[in-house]
C-alpha cells in the first residue's frame, strides 16, 4: 500500500484533453465520471498550499499559514478514495470527500488564528496538524465588531425560535381554550401557565406589535374600570375569571379572541423581518423592562404564576445571549464569559425558589425576595446594553 | 495581484453590486426555513432509526433490509450540515473504505457496518452494539443541530456539495455497495440540494434569470430521469439503471454541481 500512483493525472497546459480523457475513461470503467471540482488549472501559480495524501500519512503532515483565506489543492497519492478535511474540535470547518486516487481537488478555507486538526486520508491514519497565526489583519477582525453578514445566521435561527414558540403558544393556546369551552376549571387553571411560557419566550419580538399586545396582555391596572372594563381581555382577563372567579363562565369570547390573537401573533412571527438590533438591543430591552418595576409589582395578580413566567423569559433571553454571544470579538473574551455569568445567575436565582420541581405561588416571594430577583435580571440587562453596544456593526 | 489592486478591485466590485447590505439579511428567512427543513427531517430519521435499528437488533433481517435506505435518505438530505460534526459523521456515515483494514477494522461502524453484516453477510449476528451506538449517534446528532445556528455558507454551498456527492459516490454505486440501494441516497441528496435551490430561488430570480432557468431545467432532467427507477415508496436496485441514463444523470448532475458552486458567491457568501 505504500507505493503511489505513478500515473496520476498532473495539471498541465494539456489539461482540457487530460480531463476529456480522464472522463473518457472513468466513464467507461463504470461511470466514476465526476471531475467537476479537480483543478483545471496548471500548477498552482496562486499561492495555493500544496497536500499529498499517501497511504498513511499527508505530506507535509503539519501546516503553518498566517490566518486568512486559503486555497488547499489536496492530491491523493494514495490507493483508496480518501478525504482531507480541516477540523476545530468536532466541528469540520472545510473538507473533501471522495478524492479519488491519483486526483487532485481543491478546497477554499477562510481560516482565523488557532490550531487546527486534520483528517488526512484513511481514519485510522495520524491527525495532521494546522497552526494559523494571527495577522495585523485578523488581529484587527478580532477587536473589531462583526459585519452585517455575520448575522445572518444568528438572526435565521432567532427566526426558528420565534416561529417554533409562536407553533407552540398556538397549540398550548388551544388545550387551555378546549377546557375553557368544557367547562372544565381544574384543567383551565393548569393550561394557563403553560399557555403563558410561548408568550412570554417570544415578548422581545411581540411586544412591537402595540395592537395584539394591548389584546393579550392587558393589566387590569392600567385600565379606567379595571377588571370591569371593556378593554380586559387576554391571558389575564382569563386568569381572572380562572383564579379570581373560580369559574370558566362567561370566558369564552375571551378565550376565543386571545386564540384568534396569539394565531395573529404566529403568522406575524413568521412574517417578521429581523435587523441585528432586534436580537441585541430587543434582549437587553426585555431584560431592564422586566427588571424596572414587572418582576417587583408581579403580574399575575390572581394566579400568583410568575415564576414560571419569568421560567420563560429566561428561556427566551438566554436563547438570544447564546446567538449574539459567538459575535463577540475575540478581544472582548471576558464580556462573553460574563454574559455566560449573568445568565446562569438568573438561572439559579430561578431555580432556589422551586419548591422540588415547580415554582410555588409569587405570594411566596416576599419582596427582598423580588428585589433580589430583579436585580439579577438588572445585571444581565447591563451586561446585555455593553454586548449591544460592542456588536452594533460598523 | 498587489494588495493595493485587490483593495481597488474590491472597491469596484462593492461598487457594480450596490449596497450588500440589504440582500445579505434577506438571506435570513431561506436559512431559517432551511433549519426547520432539517428539523424536520432529523425528526424522521430519529424515528426510522429506531424502527430500523430495532429490527437489526431483533434479529428481523427482512425487516431491517427492507428499513435501511428509506432511513438513511433523511440523512442523505441534510448531509451538509449533518456533516458539520466530524466524529458523527464518521461514527453515522463511514465506509469501509475510510480504514485500513476495510470491512475487518473494528472502527467500521455506522449505517455500512449494519448494511455489510445485512447484506454481505445475510446476519444480524454481532450488530446489537453497532445498532445501538448508531442510535445514540443520531440522538446526539437531532441535539446538537437543534442548538446550531446554521452558518449560511454551509446551507448555500450545501447545494453544490450534495451534487458533489452524487457525483463522487452515488453514480459510481460505491456508496450502497452492498445493498445496492444508491438510487435511494442519490434521490435524498437531490430533494436536499434542491430544496435549497428553492429556497434562495426568489433572491435569484431577477438577477440571474438565465442562471435559475438552467438550474431549474437540470434538476427537471434529474427528477424525470430517476422517476423512472421508482419502485413503491423507493426506487429500484442501481444495477437497473442503464447506461443512457446513467449519462444522462452524469451529465446533469455534473452541471448541477458546477452552476451551484457559484451560488455562495452570487449571494455574497464567499
Amino acid at each position: 500500500m505504500s507505493t503511489e500512483k505513478s500515473a496520476a493525472p498532473r495539471p498541465s497546459r494539456a489539461m482540457p484533453l487530460a480531463v476529456a480523457a480522464a472522463a473518457v475513461l472513468v466513464l467507461a470503467s463504470g461511470g466514476l465520471f465526476y471531475y467537476a471540482t479537480i483543478s483545471k488549472q496548471a500548477a498552482p501559480a496562486d499561492g495555493a498550499t500544496r497536500v499529498e495524501i499517501g497511504a498513511s500519512a499527508c505530506t507535509p503532515n503539519e501546516l503553518a499559514l498566517p490566518a486568512g483565506r486559503h486555497v488547499f489543492e489536496i492530491h491523493n497519492a494514495s490507493q483508496r478514495p480518501v478525504e482531507w478535511e480541516i477540523l476545530d474540535g468536532i466541528m469540520v470547518i472545510e473538507e473533501r470527500e471522495n478524492i479519488l486516487p491519483g486526483f487532485r481537488q481543491r478546497l477554499t478555507a477562510s481560516l482565523k488564528p488557532g490550531t487546527y486538526e486534520i483528517t488526512c486520508g484513511l481514519l485510522s491514519n495520524p491527525r495532521g496538524k494546522l497552526v494559523v497565526a494571527a495577522t495585523a489583519a485578523s488581529d484587527a477582525a478580532a477587536t473589531a465588531g462583526p459585519d452585517l453578514k455575520a448575522f445572518i445566521g444568528p438572526l435565521s435561527e432567532y427566526k426558528v425560535f420565534l416561529v417554533m414558540q409562536g407553533s407552540a403558544l398556538v397549540a398550548a393556546t388551544q388545550d387551555l381554550v378546549a377546557a375553557i369551552r368544557r367547562g372544565d376549571v381544574a384543567r383551565a387553571r393548569a393550561l394557563y401557565a403553560p399557555a403563558r411560557a410561548g408568550y412570554r419566550a417570544v415578548a422581545a419580538v411581540a411586544g412591537r406589535w402595540a395592537d395584539l399586545q394591548n389584546s393579550i396582555d392587558p393589566a387590569a391596572d392600567y385600565l379606567e374600570k379595571r377588571e370591569q372594563d371593556a378593554g380586559f381581555t387576554g391571558f389575564h382577563r382569563i386568569e381572572y375569571g380562572l383564579f379570581a372567579g373560580n369559574t370558566t363562565e362567561g370566558l369564552q369570547p375571551a378565550a376565543d379572541r386571545l386564540l384568534a390573537d396569539v394565531t395573529t401573533l404566529k403568522a406575524r412571527l413568521g412574517a417578521v423581518k429581523l435587523a441585528p438590533d432586534d436580537l441585541t438591543q430587543g434582549a437587553a430591552r426585555l431584560a431592564r423592562r422586566l427588571a424596572d418595576g414587572r418582576i417587583e409589582r408581579g403580574e399575575n395578580a390572581y394566579a400568583h404564576s410568575d415564576l414560571a413566567d419569568l421560567d420563560a423569559s429566561l428561556a427566551g433571553l438566554a436563547k438570544m445571549a447564546r446567538l449574539v454571544r459567538p459575535l463577540i470579538p475575540t478581544a472582548a473574551a471576558d464580556l462573553a464569559k460574563q454574559l455566560d455569568g449573568r445568565v446562569d445567575a438568573v438561572r439559579q436565582a430561578l431555580a432556589a425558589l422551586k419548591s422540588g420541581d415547580v415554582y410555588p405561588s409569587y405570594e411566596r416571594v416576599d419582596a427582598a425576595g423580588r428585589r433580589a430577583l430583579a436585580g439579577d435580571f438588572r445585571d444581565l440587562a447591563d451586561t446585555l446594553d455593553t454586548v449591544s453596544a460592542r456588536l452594533s456593526p460598523g | 495581484m498587489k494588495p493595493q489592486h485587490l483593495l481597488a478591485a474590491g472597491a469596484l466590485a462593492a461598487f457594480l453590486c450596490g449596497p450588500a447590505a440589504a440582500a445579505t439579511l434577506d438571506l435570513v428567512e431561506p436559512i431559517a426555513a432551511y433549519k426547520i427543513y432539517v428539523s424536520e427531517k432529523l425528526q424522521t430519521l430519529v424515528t426510522d432509526t429506531k424502527a430500523f435499528t430495532s429490527a437489526v437488533k431483533a434479529g428481523d433481517i427482512a425487516t431491517a433490509k427492507r428499513l435501511f435506505a428509506p432511513t438513511r435518505m433523511s440523512y442523505e438530505a441534510i448531509e451538509p450540515i449533518a456533516e458539520l460534526f466530524g466524529d458523527l459523521d464518521k461514527a453515522i456515515d463511514s465506509r469501509a473504505d475510510d480504514y485500513e483494514k476495510a470491512e475487518k477494522s473494528p472502527e467500521f461502524q455506522g449505517f455500512h457496518r449494519l448494511e455489510y453484516g445485512l447484506w454481505a453477510q445475510n446476519s444480524t449476528e454481532g450488530l446489537a452494539p453497532v445498532a445501538d451506538k448508531l442510535m445514540a449517534d443520531v440522538t446526539t446528532l437531532h441535539q446538537r443541530i437543534t442548538d446550531l445556528a446554521l452558518p449560511p455558507e454551509k446551507v448555500v454551498g450545501g447545494a453544490a456539495a450534495l451534487m458533489e456527492e452524487v457525483a463522487a459516490t452515488k453514480i459510481s454505486g460505491e456508496e450502497d455497495r452492498y445493498s445496492h440501494t444508491d438510487l435511494w441516497d442519490f434521490k435524498g441528496n437531490f430533494d436536499g440540494s434542491q430544496k435549497i435551490f428553492e429556497l434562495v430561488r426568489p433572491l435569484l430570480e431577477n438577477s440571474e434569470a438565465a442562471f435559475v432557468k438552467k438550474v431549474a431545467d437540470n434538476f427537471d432532467t434529474v427528477d424525470t430521469t430517476l422517476a423512472k427507477y421508482k419502485d413503491g415508496a423507493g426506487y429500484q436496485s442501481y444495477d437497473k439503471l442503464t447506461d443512457g441514463d446513467r449519462k444522462i444523470l452524469a451529465s446533469a448532475v455534473n452541471t448541477l454541481a458546477e452552476d451551484l458552486s457559484t451560488l455562495r458567491g452570487k449571494l455574497g457568501l464567499n
